[in-house]
């Protein structure tokens, strides 16, 4: 067997499969499969309310904000709950119970719900900010969540 | 005072049997007189029941001196035997004497009622045993209290019992306690030997070992924790889903209803965060709770919450009820250091289910748990 080629090579090397046909097919096939996400359905509506560019590193500014509560004066920050580290466990400010990893790199189950991704972003930025966090710091904290 | 009597079998083996294993119930029920071995109490329960059973029977159907009519007599010749006892003066029964006689059947009595009141309060409160829900909370309530009542009553009887026992003892000469053992006491006149009846006592003991087997053996254990089985509550998911995303889903009969109706009607302000649920799942959570909130009575948890919390109050703190502090009264301040009172699920493995059964609770060691609380 040793002039045996695979099929993947001999169709690269074929003159009736473009190689750059093959990269931009697949380039395509997998830009569709990402698109499939609620993550990337919530960004589309974002985009649609005027938000753009969304970075992960606007969003890591977002997450170590601080702010004020106005009633209490308690200091309030995303990582008092979820800490810096979003791949370690986190631990609820309030009542003590465990938070599981928000990094979908440790946790898949994490950004795949759209409903539950929304609500918590309204709870969870309403406590921390005392107001809904803009479609552009949504769409930045989504991003830098993603990519962790 | 020269007594020549002879030594026979007084007592056959059925009967000291029975009281031996009379003792060692009581004894045992008493010991596990603490909610969470309730299991365990049950069972002394249960077998001081066959055996005051088996001796009511016996009574009427025994050997000579183990029949009730041997030792029948009145009041006044207890009190008789007594003032006699106490001026060394007293006859020597073969049998039981007169006031040894009423404290049997005082006892006996005694661990009928116990029986009888246990029963009654664990159906009432706890939908279990015989009597499982034939009785209302306020019954169990009172049948509870009374069981209490009498079991202080029997230990009391029981050490008069054992004085009277060793005053007899003494005053007679005779080892009455060995007597229990062996069957043997000193007769008088041409009193003959009782028939030892081993057989019965083998069936009893088979009886109430085969009974522990069944016992034991049968019960499943609740979660893996006590093995007492709990009662089940109503449980749902979507409000397990939505209440434990930042604490222990609280079961709905911890609170009344109007308590619920307000915390949705506040859902802005739950405890500083805005729930912000949807109208659809709103109304599922609302229906849910009120189903099943304290007035239902599912459990004597949810209708201690129903019966103690005051009607114009609508309190959305669960630790920061009466009933809640009357049950941790115990536990040092130090504890609250530790452990918040919003994790129940820290000691109580049935905090989830809604049950709090003693049986399910589990020993934390607050130094080595530090960090596990909110669970």
């Amino acid at each position: 067997m040793s002039t045996w080629r695979s099929p993947l090579a001999k169709m690269a090397n074929s003159r009736w499969f473009p190689r750059r046909g093959i990269a931009l097919a697949a380039g395509l096939a997998l830009h569709a499969a990402a698109s499939a996400g609620p993550v990337d359905d919530l960004l589309q509506q974002f985009r649609a309310q005027g938000a753009g560019n969304f970075t992960a590193a606007a969003g890591a500014q977002l997450w170590e904000r601080v702010a004020l509560d106005a009633k209490t004066g308690q200091a309030r920050r995303c990582a008092l709950c979820h800490t810096d580290d979003l791949t370690r466990m986190g631990k609820h400010a309030t009542t003590g119970k465990a938070i599981e990893p928000l990094a979908p790199s440790v946790n898949p189950e994490r950004l795949t719900d759209r409903a539950d991704i929304e609500k918590w972003l309204t709870r969870n930025c309403k406590w921390t900010f005392g107001r809904e966090c803009t479609p552009q710091e949504k769409g930045d904290v989504l991003t830098m969540i993603r990519s962790r | 005072m020269a007594d020549a009597g002879n030594r026979v079998r007084v007592w056959d083996a059925p009967t000291r049997i029975f009281h031996w294993l009379l003792v060692a119930s009581f004894a045992g029920a008493w010991l596990t007189r603490d909610a969470r071995h309730l299991d365990v109490h049950e069972f002394f329960g249960y077998a001081m029941a066959a055996l005051v059973a088996f001796r009511l029977a016996w009574g009427f159907s025994g050997t000579r001196w183990a029949r009730f009519a041997s030792f029948s007599y009145s009041a006044p010749a207890a009190w008789k035997y007594l003032a006699a006892l106490a001026r060394r003066r007293q006859a020597h029964f073969v049998g039981h004497n007169p006031a040894g006689s009423w404290s049997i059947y005082g006892l006996l009595a005694l661990a009928a009622l116990s029986v009888v009141t246990g029963l009654v309060a664990l159906g009432a409160e706890k939908r279990l045993g015989v009597l499982a829900g034939w009785f209302g909370y306020r019954v169990g309530d009172i049948a509870h209290e009374l069981h209490l009542w009498l079991a202080y009553a029997m230990l009391a009887l029981a050490a008069a019992h054992i004085l009277g026992v060793l005053a007899g003892s003494f005053a007679d000469r005779e080892n009455l306690v060995a007597s229990m053992l062996s069957g043997y006491k000193r007769a008088t006149g041409a009193a003959a030997g009782v028939d030892a009846k081993y057989g019965i006592a083998v069936m009893i003991v088979l009886a109430l070992g085969l009974g522990a087997l069944a016992y034991f053996h049968a019960y499943p254990p609740a979660g893996g924790a006590g093995r007492v089985p709990s009662l089940a509550l109503a449980l749902d998911l979507a409000w397990k889903n939505e209440c434990s995303g930042c604490h222990l889903a609280y079961h709905p009969s911890l609170l009344p209803a109007r308590s619920w109706s307000r915390m949705f009607d506040e859902q802005e302000s739950h405890f500083e965060e805005d729930l912000a649920l949807s109208d659809a799942s709103l109304q599922h959570l609302r229906t849910y709770a009120a189903r099943n909130a304290a007035e239902a009575l599912a459990s004597p948890v949810a209708w201690k919450m129903a019966t103690t919390i005051p009607a114009e109050a609508a309190p959305l703190r669960i630790s920061a009820t009466a009933y809640f502090e009357e049950r941790h009264a115990r536990l040092e301040a130090a504890t609250w250091e530790r452990v918040r009172p919003s994790a129940c699920g820290t000691c109580h493995r049935d905090a989830e289910a809604g049950t709090f059964a003693p049986g399910a609770m589990i020993h934390v060691d607050l130094e080595k748990s530090a960090g596990q609380d909110g669970k």
